[in-house]
């Protein structure tokens, strides 16, 4: 708060009388910040709270001749027909595989990008590295999806360099295990170099005497990384976990839905895909909002007991 | 300080290590451009790995004579330029009120904002708001429901307290209103955060994807993304290029002319990129200074 710091000296007025000019001023300062924060306002209630809002359907039986309040309630009818169906305990079964895997196994890629860049000491070089790992955050899924599916056809120039030794062509793109493969590959690929930014700016603040003296001490290299690096960027592996662990029930649509084919459907469907497909050009709008809730909900808990866990270790987000 | 041979061999290694990831990175896009730039034939042999084989620029006059393409690019500069400037005001205005350290109910509304990183109402629902605003089928439909990143106003957020008080006081005593001092002051000196913040808005608005598809059902209004996506989809292309002529067909692989379509979309983002390296970098490590 600003204290008119002049008259506060002069002491001409009694504290109560100053309290209140203050608390006017500070009210007349606040009506252009409210009158900026108007829209601000509307836009959140209107895109983000009010959707929220529109999760009731979830619960009701929605039809378009009586919209979201007119429908009929259902309660928990919609989740009772979620969790008995196979196909929808499949979908949600993958969502939660493709993310778990996703965030396990690409989650150390950034950190270990981060360390290997840091610990290379050409600069011309290491700015030419970053400048190229950057680059494939750029581009969009359906870029990074064309391109692999270009490479990894059956007539793709993988197969075409593996020809000589295998004789006929693996069709990498519709056997599951080499599609997670690759999906998962796809992801580190576009991700790995841009999450490494935010540990290179931890890295950047760790004091370079630290090294010094542990190489003067006879620490070779790896125990350099494993006793100064490591725990100097701790806090913030941490807290980008936290925000990772957050999203693990969205596998983005964009990545499923360009990468995936009928042939591995049983693997690569997942609940925003569903979604698309079946609530929004099928109209299930109430069955498939039930999905999101669940979706939601399940995120949500994820990032509590993530953050609840590491403030156990004096690290949490808030 | 002399390198140990221990040392000697970790350099050496981390170097192969990282020139292998660098070169992985840029070498996809290299073999997509080699097969643009090549004669069908040679990539149906298979004979395209990282440079063009009988150069033809003929993948891209088909992908510009036989589809959208033209459209669906001046439809992505559409996009990507107003959305781009609706969200850095809008982002603006949400995250100077909340730096203010007197502004009533600041720490109410940022949790509140916050909150929706965190929980969201899900596509549905989202789709029913968008409906029910008549939305539906226009640009409106993508520009609005992305018009502020959390993100993205948080590092705006924290960058705005981090400036000097006093420097406001004096701005204040000699007469500046709140918006003269937005205008003025913070913003000129915020210039390295906008850029990065513009950059980042400006990537999500050109690649935008999933929106497009669910909101514009008319194919003129789509956007590059979502055509070159169906390009690669169709596994009759060819037969979708009416407008070329028999003998053209003959000349052509779907290989080509998808590759042509992925580099129409790269190649703007490739032209601007080296340019606003150091900004986006940045932009990250404000972000990172605090959550």
């Amino acid at each position: 708060m600003r204290l008119d710091t002049a008259e506060e000296t002069a002491g001409r007025r009694t504290p109560l009388q100053l309290e209140r000019k203050v608390d006017r001023k500070r009210l007349q300062q606040n009506i252009p910040y409210f009158l900026m924060f108007i829209p601000v306002i509307a836009y959140f209630a209107i895109f983000k709270y009010a959707p929220m809002g529109g999760l009731v359907i979830a619960f009701k039986d929605y039809n378009f001749a009586d919209g979201v309040f007119g429908s009929p309630w259902v309660g928990f009818g919609q989740f009772e027909t979620l969790f008995s169906n196979p196909q929808t305990l499949q979908i949600i079964r993958n969502t939660f595989v493709l993310s778990v895997l996703s965030l396990l196994i690409g989650f150390p890629f950034p950190i270990i990008l981060a360390i290997l860049l840091n610990e290379a000491r050409r600069m011309w070089f290491k700015r030419w590295v970053q400048t190229f790992v950057y680059l494939p955050h750029f581009l969009s899924w359906v870029i990074v999806s064309g391109m692999v599916i270009t490479i990894f056809a059956t007539e793709g120039v993988i197969n075409d360099l593996l020809a000589p030794w295998l004789g006929e062509p693996i069709a990498f793109l519709y056997e599951q295990g080499s599609w997670l493969t690759i999906f998962i590959g796809s992801g580190i690929w576009k991700g790995a170099g841009w999450g490494a930014i935010i540990y290179l700016a931890a890295l950047s603040s760790i004091d370079p005497s630290l090294y010094e003296s542990a190489s003067i001490d006879g620490a070779n290299k790896f125990r350099q990384i494993a006793h100064i690096t490591l725990p100097g960027i701790a806090p913030t592996i941490v807290i980008v976990f936290i925000l990772s662990v957050g999203n693990v029930m969205e596998v983005g649509f964009d990545q499923v839905y360009t990468l995936q084919n009928s042939a591995v459907f049983s693997m690569s469907e997942v609940i925003s895909t569903y979604t698309y497909k079946i609530g929004l050009q099928r109209l299930q709008f109430s069955l498939t909002a039930a999905m999101g809730f669940f979706e939601s909900i399940i995120g949500l808990i994820l990032v509590l007991m993530t953050n609840a866990v590491a403030r156990r270790f004096g690290q949490g987000l808030w | 300080m002399k390198a140990t041979f221990g040392e000697k061999v970790f350099y050496g290694v981390n170097y192969a290590i990282l020139a292998l990831i660098g070169l992985s990175c840029i070498l996809p896009m290299i073999h997509i451009l080699a097969l643009s730039l090549s004669d069908a034939q040679a990539v149906v042999s298979g004979r395209v790995v990282f440079w063009p084989v009988n150069v033809t620029i003929e993948s891209y006059r088909n992908l510009i004579v036989g589809t959208d393409v033209v459209n669906a690019f001046k439809n992505n500069v559409i996009l990507t330029v107003v959305g781009t400037a609706l969200s850095m005001a809008c982002t603006i205005i949400a995250a100077y009120p909340l730096s203010r350290r007197d502004m009533y109910g600041r720490r109410f509304f940022t949790l509140a904002i916050v909150f929706t990183m965190l929980f969201s109402g899900g596509i549905i629902p989202h789709y029913l708001v968008i409906k029910s605003l008549g939305l539906l089928n226009s640009y409106g439909a993508i520009w609005l429901p992305g018009l502020v990143s959390v993100f993205n106003m948080l590092v705006l957020k924290t960058y705005f307290e981090s400036m000097p008080l006093e420097m406001e006081e004096a701005a204040r005593i000699d007469g500046c209103n709140e918006w003269r001092l937005l205008l003025r002051i913070v913003l000129p000196l915020s210039l390295p955060v906008l850029a990065a913040l513009t950059l980042f808005y400006a990537v999500g608005f050109w690649n935008q994807f999933m929106n497009v598809l669910l909101f514009m059902n008319d194919p003129s209004k789509y956007n590059l993304t979502v055509m070159v996506q169906q390009m690669i989809r169709s596994q009759s292309m060819l037969q979708e290029l009416a407008n070329l002529q028999p003998e053209d067909i003959m000349n052509m692989t779907p290989e080509t002319i998808k590759s042509a379509g992925v580099i129409v979309m790269l190649v703007p983002m490739l032209v601007i990129y080296p340019f606003l390296q150091k900004y986006f970098v940045k932009g990250v490590m404000i972000g990172a200074i605090k959550g």
